[in-house]
């Protein structure tokens, strides 16, 4: 093996390694490197996951971020897209039983990172019919669109934290929610959905046509009203 | 417009940075931050882009790594290339990955014969995929390794001559090099092929909180210290009456766009006057 392919082996071994040992480790200038490249990742995931941020604080959240990156470390150096593997890790640590909920407010951070950077795409308008009479031929998923069912309260718990006002008093009734991530406008906004929503988006999400649709969501829901609201917030395009 | 000194974009100041009038200014971003599908952050840069001239920084090629250059990688910063029409291109002599881990870093290696054959073979690469010539940044270095054949200044002169891309000088990252590894900075400067500078860099440092003021930290969270302004100084004076585009680096403890603003006419001004010295803000 070439020298340099075996200088960088041994240098990122000891970057990775918990207790670096050897003349490397010992010169304090190495500790810069291994200080940087922990720096590097551990705010990477503090930007992509401001609310779990909130709900483990500071020095909590550095201790979950360097536990996830021993065992997931970046493979690409583009870490805005670093962190899609966090909310299955914080799901399988034991320490997170007591916040059962984590790991459904982590996925919810990264669904709104990824509709953030996702393709752009402007939704077209139906051409001059009310939405009480639109029935388009097809209908997709915008680029930017995400959902999610979740089995905690997660959506509250998410909205409380990362809108301003209070949640001191913040007790969600323990039970399943949706939420819809879209880009209609400028930012990403995330939204509560109910079940016959998330029936929809995931049908349409699944290449579902539109006859197909009723069945889909299920008796009772008012499928004109339920595709004109998603088309208007963005999630939904017609073809 | 000709781009005289210029700032790192920051998304907080992009208001005041698209109004600014000043002559010649220009901004850069760090590529790898701008690699995503679409959204806001690119809209963002569009904006900045059809106003001012942009320069893209890139920190994740390791070009100084013992393999290619990830051929998706590049690949991304062709289609950033070609969508933002930078003025200028750069990335460091350095290498950040290895074994499929990418560290967010730059890290060294020693100067052998084979690293400068490697380096020059993934630069070659690079600019090939891209279509253009690239400029390659000296980095901030905190370790003596052994194995050293060339002097950086020799190494970047000898990648200049077999691959035809420029150089980057980061004035602050001679500064803590030299301080760190115990060489005269002056001396480096003096060394460098001043034909081959395309760009420079400006940028704050702090001691390190372990060691204080024996280690250096290219920490970018501070203003430009008086020593390097001075080193700036001797590189232009070098240079006249052709400075290079000027970058003052900011990407910590942000201040007010104004403050940033200062800092960059100084800069611009001592490129006017390279034989001057320069008025401390």
């Amino acid at each position: 093996m070439p020298d340099l392919a075996v200088f960088q082996d041994a240098f990122a071994e000891a970057l990775l390694a918990p207790e670096p040992h050897g003349r490397l480790a010992r010169a304090p200038g190495f500790a810069v490197y291994r200080n940087t490249c922990a720096h590097g990742i551990v705010e990477a995931l503090r930007a992509a996951f401001p609310t779990v941020g909130c709900l483990l604080g500071e020095e909590g959240f550095t201790g979950a971020a360097l536990a996830f990156r021993d065992a997931q470390p970046p493979a690409s150096p583009i870490l805005s897209r670093y962190g899609s593997g966090f909310a299955g890790f914080l799901a399988r640590q034991p320490w997170t039983s007591g916040l059962p909920y984590l790991a459904d407010v982590a996925l919810l951070d990264w669904l709104w990172l990824d509709a953030h950077l996702a393709a752009d795409r402007a939704a077209r308008r139906a051409p001059g019919v009310g939405a009480d009479c639109f029935q388009p031929l097809r209908l997709t998923l915008h680029p930017a669109a995400r959902f999610a069912w979740l089995d905690s309260p997660a959506v509250t718990i998410w909205l409380a934290h990362r809108c301003p006002g209070g949640f001191e008093e913040l007790a969600p009734e323990w039970r399943p929610e949706g939420a819809l991530v879209t880009r209609a406008g400028g930012g990403a906004m995330l939204q509560p959905i109910g079940r016959a929503e998330h029936r929809l988006l995931a049908a349409v999400a699944a290449g579902a046509p539109v006859r197909s649709l009723e069945r889909a969501v299920g008796a009772g829901a008012d499928l004109p009203t339920l595709i004109a609201r998603l088309i208007a917030c963005g999630a939904l395009l017609p073809v | 417009m000709v781009p005289t000194a210029g700032l790192s974009f920051r998304p907080v100041h992009f208001g005041a940075a698209l109004a600014a009038p000043a002559v010649g200014l220009w901004f850069e971003v760090h590529a790898e931050n701008y690699m995503v599908a679409g959204g806001p952050r690119l809209a963002m840069l569009e904006a900045l882009r059809r106003e001012k001239p942009l320069s893209l920084h890139g920190v994740g090629l390791s070009l100084a790594g013992a393999d290619d250059p990830d051929a998706e990688h590049l690949a991304a910063l062709r289609a950033l290339c070609r969508r933002f029409e930078p003025f200028l291109v750069s990335e460091h002599l350095a290498w950040s990955r290895s074994g499929g881990v990418a560290f967010p870093d730059l890290l060294p290696f020693p100067r052998s014969t084979e690293a400068l054959h490697r380096v020059a073979r993934n630069i070659d690469i690079a600019q090939h995929a891209l279509g253009r010539q690239i400029l390659i940044e000296n980095p901030s270095l905190y370790l003596a390794l052994d194995g050293h054949a060339w002097s950086e200044t020799d190494f970047l002169a000898e990648l200049v001559r077999r691959t035809g891309c420029r150089l980057l000088v980061d004035v602050n990252n001679v500064f803590v090099s030299a301080r760190n590894l115990g060489f005269a900075p002056e001396a480096y400067l003096d060394a460098l092929p001043v034909e081959a500078i395309g760009e420079i860099h400006l940028a704050g440092h702090k001691p390190d909180p372990v060691h204080g003021a024996a280690l250096l930290i290219d920490s970018h969270d501070a203003p430009v210290a008086e020593a390097v302004w001075d080193l700036y100084a001797r590189l232009l004076g070098r240079m006249a009456p052709l400075p290079a585009p000027t970058l003052i680096e900011r990407d910590g403890d942000i201040p007010s766009f104004d403050v940033l603003m200062a800092e960059r006419n100084r800069a611009a001004s001592l490129m006017r006057h390279p034989g001057k010295v320069p008025a401390h803000a």
